[in-house]
C-alpha cells in the first residue's frame, strides 16, 4: 500500500534527521532500550516537521482514570426516577440543588465548570454505562478498563491506550506525538509502544543551589544528566514557574500540566491521568461532604485544563471513566458499596455535548442488576471507540481487534464528536499482540540466530 | 593530586575501592560506614561468606504472624491486615538494614519479584504476601529452586493472585454439577514467567492440559469456614485447600509426558519436571544476569550459570556463587540502575535509620511517586528490572524530591559531616566531582540530597 510505503519513508527521515542533529530525538532512537517504555518528553522536541501533515486537524485526547468507582447516581442524579431519592436515603441529592440538564437528570452541584460547559455544548454525560467484566473487585475492574478486554482477567494484558499507538500507522501524527502518563505509570498505557511521563507530586521540588550541585555531580553520567535534563525541562513546560500553587491539589496542578502540554506545538496528542479515592463506602455525604469534596476537585482541575490548553481546546477530548458504580441503596455506614453501572463524563471542544446519552434501565428494585445495581445499558468500550473512531479516526477494525480486541460486535457509539475525522488507518495494520514478546523470549530467537 | 579540605583518610588503593564499590553496589544494598574498609581485602570473599552464614535470609520475630494466623487474617478485610503489614514492612527494612553487603537480600528482592503478586488484588494476597516472602522465598532463596516453586503453588497468595481458588475440572464432581471450568491464568505464568519462560518449548495446549492439572488448588474462603462447607474448618481458615471434587480426573499428557490419573501429586510431580527442564535453566540465568549485571545478557553470561543449574539440580545457592565467578563482573562498569525502593534502602543503610516507628508512610509514598509501590507490582511479569524503566526524565526528576524528603524526615536539620559520610561508604571510589560538590555544600541535609543522586551511589 502507497500509505504504508510513506510511513516507511517518513522513519527514515526521522532516524535521518535524528543523526544530523536533532539533538533530543538522537537521544531517542540511539538505543533501543529508550524506545523500550519511557522515552522522555523531549524525544518529540523536532517531530513536528514531519508529523503534521497538511489537512491534519491534530486531535487531543486525555483519559481521566477515576479509581476506587465513582457512585454514578450521584454525579448525575436521575432525580426524575422515584425510585432515587427513597432508596438513597440522607445521601440523596435533592433535584433543587443539582444543575438541571433536563428533565430528568442533573447534575451534583459541585460540577460548576462542567455544567457551564454542557450548557456550552462542550460537555455530555454517557449514564448507565459499565466496563465488560462483571466484577466487584477493584484490582479486577480497573485493569479491564484499562486492558481494554472483554468479560475476563487477563492479568498480563498490555493497556489499550498503547495498543492503540502500536496499531496507529508509524506515521501518524497522534502516535509520532506520542502519549504521555501524568502521574503514576498506568496500566492502560502500558506496552511496547513509547511513552512519555510528567508528574505532579506533593513533594517540594528541590531548587538551585542543590539542584545545580546534583547537576554538576551527576554530569560525568551522560545516560543520567540527559535524562535530567530533559525531566527538568518537560517539568518547565508543565508546570508553571511561580511558587505559589501550595495550596492546590496534585490532581489539580495534572491537570494544568496535561493543558500547558497539549498547547504546545509539538507536544503529546494523548495523556493520561487518574483520579483516586472514589471508593465512598463510609459518610461519602450528599450536596456537601466527601464525595462533593472529591467532585469539587476534578471540576476545578477541569477548568484548570480548560484555562491552560488554550485555542487548543476546540481539537479536544476529554473522557472521565470509573471501574464501576456503586449499590443504588444507600448503606449502613452511610456510604455506598461496589456497585455496577455508572457514569462515563465527556468534555472538550470537540465533543459534541448538550446531551446525557443513555438507555435508561430504571431503578425500581425488579429493574436493579442483581437487585442491588444499576443495570449497565451501556458497554464502556462503545463509549471509547465512538471518540477514537470519530476524534482521532482510527479504523473499525484497529478498534475491535487491536484495541478491543473481541469487541467488533460493540458497535461505536455515534454523535459523541461534533466534527469526524477522516479514517486516518485505511491499511489495515496488524493485530497488536495483547501480551507482547518478552525480553527472553527474544533473548532465545536472536541467540538461536547467532549460534 | 591536591588533598581536598576536609578529606579523610583513605585507606584501600583505587583498585581495591573499586572491587568493593561492585560488590556493595552490583551485588549489595549499599555500603555501611566504613563499609569498603571492612570489605576491601576480599570484596568477592566477603560476598561468599555472608552467603554461608548461618540463618542469614532467616527474619527472627516471633511477633511476625504464623502461616495460620496470617491465612486467618486475610479472610477478614479489616484493619488488622494493615497493622500486620506495618509490622510486615518494618522487619524488611530492619533486615535488609543489618547485613554488611546485603547480597542475599538482593537475592530475596529478586526472587519475591520472581512470584511478583500484588497486594491490591485482594486481602486474600494482602494478608498473605509478606508472610509467603518470609516462609517460602526467604526460607528457600539458597536452598532448591523446586521446594520455591512448590511452596509457592501451595500458598494461597499465588492462588489468590492468579484467579484458581475457583478454577475447576469440567468433568469433576462440582464440574458436572455446576457446568463450570477451569482459568487459565495461574497455568500460562506457571509456564511463562515462573519456569520455562516464552518460547521456552510449550504450547497453547500444555497451558490447558496445566489448566486442567492445576484445577482443585484452591484456599478455603472465610465463609467456607464459617459454614464448614468444601473443606472449610475453624483452624483452616484463608489455608491452602486441594479440592479432589473440583479437580479434573484423568491422567494428563503434558509436553510429551504422561502424569497418571490422581489428585495433587499431579501438579507436584509437574513442577519438580518444570524445575528441572533446560528452559528453566535458562530462563532463570537469563533473569539473574539481566538482574545483576546488564540488560542484554549475552551467552557467555547466562550458559554459566544455567549449567550450574542444571549441574546442581537447581541449587540456588550454587547458582547464585556462580554470578561472582561470571567473566567480567568485576570489570565491567555499573550500568544498571538501583531502583527506587534499592535506592531508599541504600539511604537507610548510608544513614544507620530508617523512618520512625509507625512511620512506613515515609517509606511507601515516596516509592508510589516513582511508580515503584512496594509489594503492588504493575503485573505478574514483576517490576521491570530493565533500567530505562526507573533511569527516565521524569523518574530522575522526582527521585531528587523524594530523597530530601526522605533524608529530611529521618535527619531534620541534621549536622553530619557528610564529605566524611561520603568517604566513608565509597572509599576513594568516591568521585572527584562528588567529593568536590559536597565540600562546597554547607548545608548537611542539601550535601546528603547530592551525595544520594550521586552517579556512584545511583549506579549498580
Amino acid at each position: 500500500m502507497t500509505e504504508r510505503q510513506g510511513n516507511s519513508a517518513e522513519d527514515a527521515r526521522l532516524m535521518q534527521a535524528a543523526c544530523e542533529g536533532c539533538a533530543e530525538s538522537r537521544l531517542l532512537l540511539s538505543r533501543r532500550a529508550v524506545l523500550g517504555v519511557t522515552a522522555g518528553l523531549f524525544s518529540w522536541a523536532c517531530m513536528p516537521r514531519f508529523a503534521h501533515g497538511a489537512g491534519s486537524t491534530d486531535p487531543r485526547l486525555l483519559i481521566v482514570v477515576l479509581r476506587g468507582g465513582m457512585d454514578g447516581l450521584n454525579v448525575c442524579v436521575p432525580f426524575g426516577d422515584t425510585n432515587y431519592a427513597p432508596m438513597r436515603g440522607s445521601i440523596a441529592i435533592p433535584a433543587a440543588s443539582t444543575i438541571k440538564l433536563n428533565s430528568f437528570f442533573g447534575l451534583h452541584p459541585t460540577l460548576i465548570n462542567f455544567g457551564n460547559l454542557y450548557k456550552a455544548g462542550d460537555a455530555a454525560v454517557v449514564h448507565a454505562a459499565s466496563i465488560p467484566l462483571r466484577s466487584r473487585s477493584h484490582f479486577d475492574a480497573q485493569d479491564n478498563l484499562e486492558n481494554g478486554m472483554g468479560n475476563v482477567i487477563a492479568p498480563t494484558a498490555t493497556g489499550w491506550l498503547n495498543r492503540l499507538l502500536m496499531a496507529l500507522p508509524a506515521g501518524d501524527p497522534v502516535r509520532m506525538a506520542g502519549g504521555i502518563q501524568i502521574g503514576e505509570a498506568p496500566l492502560i498505557m502500558r506496552g511496547p509502544a513509547p511513552v512519555l511521563g510528567w508528574s505532579a507530586t506533593k513533594y517540594l521540588s528541590v531548587l538551585d543551589p542543590t539542584l545545580s550541585q546534583v547537576r554538576a555531580v551527576q554530569a560525568r553520567d551522560a545516560e543520567m544528566y540527559d535524562a535530567l535534563q530533559r525531566g527538568l525541562a518537560a517539568n518547565q513546560l508543565a508546570a508553571p514557574l511561580e511558587q505559589d500553587d501550595g495550596e492546590i491539589s496534585t490532581l489539580r496542578k495534572s491537570f494544568r500540566g496535561a493543558g500547558r502540554l497539549f498547547a504546545a506545538d509539538g507536544g503529546p496528542r494523548i495523556a493520561v491521568i487518574s483520579a483516586n479515592q472514589f471508593d465512598t463506602h463510609a459518610n461519602q455525604g450528599g450536596t456537601r461532604g466527601v464525595l462533593a469534596d472529591l467532585l469539587s476537585d476534578l471540576d476545578k482541575g477541569i477548568g484548570d485544563f480548560k484555562l491552560n490548553v488554550g485555542s487548543a481546546w476546540s481539537r479536544t477530548a476529554i473522557v472521565l471513566a470509573t471501574e464501576f458504580g456503586r449499590n443504588v441503596r444507600i448503606n449502613g455506614g452511610k456510604g455506598t458499596d461496589h456497585g455496577v453501572g455508572t457514569v462515563a463524563l465527556l468534555a472538550g471542544g470537540a465533543v459534541q455535548g448538550g446531551k446525557v446519552i443513555c438507555d435508561w434501565p430504571g431503578l425500581a428494585p425488579s429493574q436493579l442488576f442483581e437487585g442491588d445495581d444499576l443495570k449497565p445499558t451501556i458497554d464502556l468500550r462503545a463509549v471509547f471507540k465512538g471518540v477514537l473512531r470519530d476524534h482521532l479516526g482510527v479504523s473499525a477494525t484497529t478498534l475491535g481487534t487491536s484495541v478491543f480486541p473481541g469487541s467488533t460486535g460493540v458497535s461505536p457509539l455515534a454523535n459523541l464528536i461534533k466534527t469526524s475525522a477522516p479514517d486516518a488507518a485505511s491499511s489495515a495494520p496488524s493485530i497488536v499482540s495483547v501480551r507482547p514478546s518478552s525480553a527472553i523470549g527474544n533473548y532465545r530467537r536472536t541467540s538461536s540466530t547467532a549460534n | 593530586m591536591h588533598a581536598s579540605i576536609g578529606k579523610p583518610e583513605v585507606a584501600l588503593s583505587a583498585s581495591a575501592a573499586q572491587k568493593a564499590l561492585i560488590a556493595f553496589q552490583r551485588f549489595g544494598l549499599g555500603a555501611k560506614p566504613g563499609g569498603p574498609d571492612r570489605i576491601g581485602a576480599d570484596p568477592k570473599g566477603a560476598l561468599g561468606a555472608e552467603v554461608q552464614r548461618t540463618g542469614i535470609a532467616k527474619i527472627s520475630d516471633s511477633t511476625l504472624p504464623s502461616y495460620a494466623k496470617a491465612c486467618e487474617v486475610s479472610t477478614y478485610d479489616g484493619p488488622t491486615i494493615n497493622e500486620m503489614l506495618i509490622q510486615e514492612i518494618d522487619a524488611r527494612v530492619d533486615k535488609q538494614m543489618s547485613p554488611e553487603i546485603g547480597f542475599v537480600e538482593r537475592l530475596v528482592l529478586f526472587w519475591s519479584n520472581h512470584f511478583a503478586m500484588n497486594n491490591e488484588k485482594g486481602s486474600a494476597v494482602r494478608g498473605t504476601l509478606a508472610q509467603w516472602e518470609r516462609d517460602v522465598v526467604r526460607r528457600h532463596v539458597l536452598g532448591r529452586f523446586s521446594d520455591m516453586l512448590l511452596g509457592t503453588y501451595a500458598h494461597p497468595a499465588m492462588i489468590a493472585y492468579l484467579d484458581n481458588e475457583e478454577s475447576t475440572g469440567l468433568h469433576s464432581a462440582r464440574g458436572l454439577k455446576k457446568g463450570i471450568g477451569n482459568n487459565h491464568n495461574l497455568a500460562r505464568e506457571l509456564l511463562e514467567l515462573h519456569t520455562l519462560g516464552s518460547a521456552g518449548g510449550y504450547t497453547e495446549t500444555d497451558v490447558d492440559v496445566l489448566a486442567n492439572i492445576l484445577t482443585g488448588w484452591s484456599y478455603v474462603r472465610g465463609a467456607e469456614s464459617d459454614n464448614g462447607t468444601n473443606g472449610g474448618t475453624p483452624t483452616n481458615r484463608g489455608q491452602f485447600i486441594f479440592r479432589l471434587d473440583w479437580h479434573e480426573p484423568g491422567s494428563f499428557n503434558l509436553m510429551g509426558k504422561t502424569y497418571a490419573a490422581g489428585g495433587m501429586e499431579q501438579l507436584q510431580k509437574v513442577l519438580l519436571d518444570l524445575a528441572a527442564h533446560p528452559s528453566t535453566a535458562e530462563h532463570i540465568a537469563f533473569k539473574l544476569v539481566r538482574h545483576f549485571i546488564t540488560d542484554q545478557p549475552t551467552p557467555e553470561l547466562v550458559d554459566p550459570i544455567k549449567q550450574k543449574y542444571l549441574k546442581t539440580n537447581g541449587d540456588l545457592k550454587a547458582v547464585s556463587l556462580a554470578l561472582l565467578d561470571l567473566p567480567g563482573v568485576w570489570t565491567a562498569p555499573l550500568v544498571k540502575l538501583r531502583t527506587p525502593y534499592e535506592h531508599i534502602i541504600a539511604q537507610y543503610r548510608a544513614l544507620g535509620r530508617r523512618y520512625a516507628d509507625g512511620s512506613t508512610a515515609q517509606l511507601v509514598g515516596p516509592l508510589a511517586a516513582v511508580s515503584n509501590r512496594l509489594w503492588e507490582p504493575d503485573s505478574p511479569e514483576g517490576y521491570s528490572d530493565e533500567t530505562y524503566t526507573w533511569l527516565n526524565p521524569d523518574a530522575m526528576r522526582v527521585r531528587i524530591d523524594i530523597t530530601r524528603y526522605v533524608t529530611n524526615q529521618i535527619l531534620p536539620r541534621t549536622t553530619l559531616n557528610v564529605p566524611a559520610l561520603a568517604s566513608s561508604i565509597f572509599s576513594s571510589a568516591l568521585s572527584p566531582e562528588t567529593r568536590n560538590a559536597l565540600n562546597s555544600t554547607s548545608n548537611s541535609n542539601n550535601a546528603l540530597v547530592v551525595l544520594f543522586n550521586s552517579p556512584e551511589f545511583q549506579r549498580r
